[in-house]
């Protein structure tokens, strides 16, 4: 899931608004900021209470909740907006979950058979489950979503990619599918946890597919009861639902009798609304005002990491100079000092990285966590034993007559702010690099990318429930060309990387893959295609009178099923 | 009629080209429109899906093509399909404008009669009356509608919060964007005013009218006022134009629907269906506005002959 297009202007006005507090000396560390406890190995581990309902709640009531952005459809197949990752789970099902381990648990589907060659997957799936306009959950509504999801006319932006190694599937009998697979690919069931992947009535699907935008028939808890775009919308609980993941421990229906959702763009204004009581939770809280929440006894803050890829300071084109010289890679990546990037971006709330998974990834491994970490000495070794040992009169390096300089283009946005790119451009600076930065609008940034102009592009992450976002970004087949979009804007071509994130496709074997992706990602470190700043986080915060709330352990995103209010609560 | 007539087949000429500047504006500006279609620059569509997005919306057309289906749809009255939406634009438009002409009206309202009571009450009065009054219309008319927005909110829905921030449904979140939007161009319209009505009352007319025996008053309203409405007429362009693009920047900062926050969130996403039918309408709208305003200066002012 890439760049949440979170409004520029409203960055502008916080700006604006914020710059007169802005903060002047960093704190020693975000760590407690970050839900969950991180050990000296550099592991994080959540409450287990933070994905299942520890004690029943009290059913009733609305909740009345703001976000920044609109996802602009329901149709969850047609879309990649990062709102989906917790908007679908209100009103759609999908076929598997996962554990707070990151295990593939069930959902729709009871259990679930992968043949010995690793192509034909075979679900079982639940015969008690129904969407809204009462057709039946069965292996056609599985087979129906499945099509509907690469239907050249769904113009899907990521569903289809994340299941492109499907071909067609058997129905066996009425609740058993089988789906085949052109080649070995293990990622398949952790993407049909994700909530783009979600399950639509196959009624709906056959009947009137252009609906689903704005009358979305699911089978989820809720049901979309009204809903105006860039407004809001409102949803009111399903009676009869009793089919939520096992993992969560919710039994029956959703415990609010209403959800009503604003889009709020101003950040200020999702900020006030919660401090008055006028709504009760935010799904985007401003960095800038979470310590005045946090000191609230009747807000909660929550900081929750996106699984996958951190975000990205700088992504190197690896063909072009001066980085087609991995030794300036590393070296401008040991240059960067993240803590105060982070700190300057996220007031405290980011969590400074300089590895390539998010810490709460499966298969993450923390061994590699400080190979690139920010050391200025280390950083003018490598740039002297590549050769650039002589200074200009500007005090840039130089060798052989030309200096050691590039251009960084950048797009404003949450994962690189201006302050970002400036703070980049004086660290590295720092190490004798001239960096210039050009910030665009993001059609032209498109375009450039897509030529493949550019010496390296500020910004960017991918959320995805599997290590498998490093084939997304570092795989040479996930390189761009005229005829195909790819996400890996390093150009990188590593034989090694190649061959252990090909062969993690290609394995169900747990002990097999942690040894796969923990050499994958201790090549990253050696490769250096891009430097990671700061893990990918969302903030939500919300009134002390909402209890029960828990984390989709998919997306680690609110899962409002388990959501109550507290009708005595001030 | 004839005039008249001249005057609608250089509308639909004005409108023609405003289809084509817009059509040749996003064509040469950047980015690829199939990405646009295909979810933006980080979604990752397969080959097949580029290849049959390409086709099916004729971008592997020759432009000359392009522009002829393009002109030819929408003489037909088809606007297409948002790239973003994936709904016909005539219906996304629809759905959103009901709530801008809601605002752009009240603005409007509020910004003319507080330009006309402020232009009837300092004109020619006490030199300090009048000092203050021009000098808070400047401030006004060069306080953009974000910032006058910001302490709208930050004092009537934070500080004291009467009136909500956001959303627009019920005329309570009405209140504040309409104010926000109305100021600057209050400020604006009665700077002109004031100074057109100072003129007029220097008129050999005026002392007539007193010399009759009318109060200064009545002078103002009946005889002055009338005068000074020809300037405010011809303004409506500027009018609608300010009302246009503060509808942006209001519709975002108080969280309200509307056609201006659509068309900013179409600009970004490239979703040239969007662009192109809010442009339309904008020009159509101009050119009904500009119309109307001929036929009210020949109403207003007799020497005004339509030509």
């Amino acid at each position: 899931m890439p760049i949440n297009h979170w409004s520029r202007f409203g960055l502008l006005l916080g700006l604006l608004l914020v710059s007169a507090c802005s903060p002047d000396a960093p704190p020693p560390s975000s760590v407690q900021r970050v839900d969950g406890h991180l050990d000296a190995q550099g592991l994080l581990s959540y409450d287990p209470g933070d994905y299942h309902e520890t004690r029943q709640g009290t059913p009733g009531g609305t909740l009345r909740m703001s976000a920044a952005l609109d996802t602009g459809t329901f149709d969850v197949h047609s879309s990649y907006h990062g709102n989906v990752q917790w908007l679908a789970r209100i009103v759609y099902d999908c076929l598997l979950y996962q554990d707070e381990n990151g295990k593939i648990s069930p959902w729709l589907a009871k259990s679930w058979d992968v043949s010995e060659d690793g192509k034909t997957y075979t679900f079982h799936l639940r015969d008690d489950v129904t969407f809204s306009d009462g057709a039946k959950f069965n292996a056609e509504a599985l087979r129906i979503n499945l099509e509907h999801m690469r239907d050249p006319a769904t113009k899907s932006p990521l569903a289809a990619a994340y299941i492109a190694p499907y071909i067609d599937g058997r129905i066996i009998d009425e609740y058993t599918f089988e789906a085949h697979l052109r080649e070995p690919y293990s990622p398949f069931l952790y993407v049909l946890a994700q909530s783009w992947l979600s399950m639509v009535s196959p009624k709906q699907i056959r009947e009137a597919p252009k609906s689903i935008a704005e009358h979305p028939i699911g089978s989820g808890p809720f049901v979309l009861q009204s809903y105006t775009r860039e407004q809001g919308a409102t949803f009111i609980k399903r009676a009869d639902y009793h089919w939520a993941p096992p993992v969560t421990r919710h039994i029956g229906p959703a415990y609010l009798d209403r959800i009503e959702l604003s889009i709020v763009p101003e950040a200020m204004t999702r900020y006030s609304t919660l401090q008055s009581k006028r709504s009760d939770f935010t799904l985007d809280a401003p960095a800038q005002n979470t310590a005045a929440m946090r000191a609230s006894q009747n807000l909660v803050v929550r900081n929750r990491i996106r699984m996958a890829s951190p975000y990205r300071s700088v992504t190197f084109n690896t063909l072009r100079f001066p980085f087609d010289d991995v030794r300036v890679r590393k070296a401008i990546a040991q240059a960067i000092d993240r803590d105060g990037l982070a700190w300057i971006a996220g007031f405290g709330e980011l969590l400074a990285k300089s590895d390539y998974l998010a810490v709460n990834t499966p298969f993450y491994d923390p061994a590699y966590r400080d190979v690139l970490k920010y050391d200025v000495d280390a950083a003018n070794r490598q740039l002297d034993e590549a050769g650039w040992t002589l200074r200009d009169a500007q005090g840039y390096r130089v060798k052989d007559g030309r200096r050691l300089s590039a251009q960084l283009l950048g797009f404003e946005s949450p994962s690189f702010p201006s302050n970002v790119a400036v703070a980049v451009q004086a660290d590295v600076k720092k190490v004798g690099m001239q960096l210039t930065i050009q910030m665009m609008p993001l059609a032209q940034l498109t375009d450039r990318r897509t030529a493949g102009n550019y010496d390296a592009i500020g910004g960017g992450y991918w959320h995805t429930n599997t290590p498998d976002g490093l084939y997304i970004l570092y795989h040479s087949d996930s390189r761009a060309s005229p005829t195909k979009s790819g996400n890996n804007l390093s150009n990188l071509s590593d034989p090694r990387l190649d061959q252990l994130l090909g062969a993690a496709r290609r394995s169900h074997d747990p002990v097999e893959l942690q040894a796969l992706y923990s050499a994958a990602q201790q090549r990253l470190t050696e490769v250096v295609p891009a430097v990671p700043d700061f893990e990918s986080q969302v903030l939500i915060a919300y009134r002390t009178a909402v209890k029960g709330l828990i984390f989709d352990a998919v997306h680690n995103t609110p899962f409002f099923t388990s959501v109550w209010l507290d009708q005595e609560a001030p | 009629m004839k005039q008249l007539a001249a005057r609608l087949l250089a509308g639909v000429g004005v409108l023609w080209g405003a289809a084509t500047l817009t059509f040749v504006a996003i064509h040469f500006s950047a980015g690829d429109p199939v990405l646009a279609i295909l979810g933006g620059p980080d979604a990752i569509p397969t080959p097949q899906q580029l290849a049959q997005v390409r086709e099916e919306y004729g971008f592997d057309q020759p432009l000359w093509v392009q522009y002829g289906r393009y002109v030819g749809r929408i003489a037909h009255g088809d606007f297409g399909e948002s790239y973003r939406l994936r709904i016909p634009v005539t219906e996304a438009i629809g759905k959103q404008i009901g709530a801008t002409l809601q605002l752009a009206l009240s603005a409007a309202l509020l910004a003319i009669g507080l330009a006309l009571a402020s232009a009837v009450l300092t004109a020619k009065r006490n030199p300090w009356v009048r000092r203050v009054a021009s000098a808070s219309e400047l401030v006004l008319s060069s306080s953009p509608s974000f910032v006058l927005g910001i302490l709208l909110l930050l004092v009537f829905s934070f500080q004291w919060p009467v009136l909500p921030p956001a959303g627009s449904n019920g005329w309570q979140t009405l209140i504040l964007p309409t104010i926000a939007l109305a100021l600057p161009i209050a400020g604006m319209l009665s700077q002109v005013l004031r100074q057109e009505l100072e003129d007029i009352l220097e008129q050999p007319f005026i002392a007539m009218a007193r010399a009759r025996g009318l109060s200064q008053t009545a002078v103002r309203l009946r005889h002055a006022l009338r005068h000074a409405l020809v300037p405010l007429v011809t303004l409506s362009g500027f009018i609608f134009a300010s009302l246009l693009g503060g509808a942006v920047v209001t519709e975002m900062l108080f969280a309200r629907q509307g056609i201006g926050r659509m068309m900013l969130d179409a600009a970004v996403a490239k979703d040239a269906p969007v662009v192109l039918g809010i442009t339309l309408l904008a020009a159509l709208v101009y050119v009904g506005v500009n119309l109307l305003v001929d036929v009210l200066n020949g109403l207003i002012d007799p020497r005004v002959k339509p030509r």
